[in-house]
């Protein structure tokens, strides 16, 4: 793909709504500096979506979209779940999987690419929650890391099933109750940054979103890693605010509150991982 | 309708934050205008959910950012 598809027939400009011209002429193609500090100025490659009022997974998704460092050749690989509301807004390439095979869709993806493209770059990121990623798709999810496939998988963990209810998941912490899981949770919460070191992942990092500067370095890293080394995990802690009853306001301050706990900043990198992070800051791409 | 958010522009422009704008959970909701130096909402797309005004008043004690109902007007 090359943003010049976005390239729009002057005879027809008058007829296109404003958005799409907007994302020829003010949207940050092409540009592998971009990131969250664009955001108060420029087009965003997402579109009005139908996430709820005051969703930190919506916030979430602006700050890594806004960092891919190539969007014109990335090609997003989701999953069923409340992100799935999203992707048909977005101005990427994107791809829907069965849930929980996403992570087998895009060791496909990435493979057929390189052997079609073997002069360009092309990243395969896989955004998917907590349900695809630990539940569901733990067995595609760990067997890609296994095999090394050069992909960064995003896991937006809210702790619980949202948009079917509140049923709990792995990710949920023992002792929480939702509304489909009455008598609590019975078993501690799946590490799955841990699981993702212990099966070859190069750079893993587990964060909230509270902060978006933050959020831009750790995707960028873990993009660059992926595109080199191998395999990256990212675990972004994206809370339901309806599920656990907090008003449309209360997302950051919740996130605010796990940085000092569950979610504390964590960070992990192979020597490998270290020499590519170092070099694309001496280059000025961090 | 809903409330949704409003810029006090003459407040706004007395700092250089931006925050309001990377906090805002709509894509291209809460822009900024830096030859008059305020950040401002384009209403159509504001869902009303009120962060902005926590990240300004609650977290930057700046009190740049209110909930107003719109006015509305019926096409004819």
């Amino acid at each position: 793909m090359s943003y010049k598809i976005y390239k729009i027939n002057e005879e027809l400009k008058d007829f296109m709504p404003k958005e799409i011209i907007d994302l020829e002429e003010k949207a940050t193609w092409g540009n592998p500096k971009r990131g969250v500090m664009d955001l108060p100025y420029t087009k965003e490659l997402i579109e009005e979506h139908s996430l709820c009022a005051g969703c930190p997974e919506s916030m979430a998704l602006r700050y890594i979209i806004a960092s891919l460092p190539n969007p014109e050749d990335t090609i997003i690989v989701n999953s069923t779940g409340c992100t799935s509301l999203v992707f048909p807004h977005i101005a990427l390439h994107t791809v829907h999987s069965l849930f929980g095979n996403q992570n087998a869709v895009a060791s496909g993806i990435k493979r057929v690419l390189e052997w079609r493209f073997p002069d360009k770059v092309k990243d395969v990121v896989v955004l998917a929650g907590d349900g695809a990623t630990v539940d569901i798709g733990l067995d595609c999810t760990l067997q890609s890391f296994f095999r090394q496939e050069k992909i960064t998988t995003i896991c937006f963990d809210n702790e619980v099933y949202a948009n079917t209810g509140g049923q709990e998941s792995g990710l949920t912490v023992k002792g929480h109750v939702f509304k489909m899981a009455p008598k609590g949770k019975q078993w501690d919460k799946v590490p799955m940054w841990q699981l993702a070191i212990d099966s070859g992942c190069h750079y893993v990092a587990r964060l909230t979103v509270s902060s978006p500067k933050r959020v831009e370095q750790v995707i960028k890293k873990a993009i660059y890693v992926a595109r080199e080394v191998g395999p990256t995990y990212v675990h972004l802690y994206t809370p339901c605010i309806l599920e656990i009853g907090l008003n449309s306001d209360d997302g950051l301050d919740e996130m605010r509150a796990r940085d000092k706990e569950r979610f504390a900043f964590f960070e992990y990198m192979t020597p490998q991982a270290e020499e590519v992070i170092n070099r694309i800051k001496e280059e000025g791409l961090l | 309708m809903y409330y949704v958010a409003e810029v006090i522009n003459d407040e706004c422009s007395k700092y250089n934050c931006k925050q309001c704008t990377l906090f805002c959970p709509e894509p291209n909701t809460l822009m900024y205008n830096d030859e008059e130096h305020h950040a401002y909402v384009i209403q159509e797309r504001c869902k009303g959910c009120a962060l902005c005004v926590y990240v300004c008043t609650n977290l930057l004690k700046r009190n740049a950012i209110h909930m107003i109902m719109p006015e509305v007007h019926a096409e004819k």
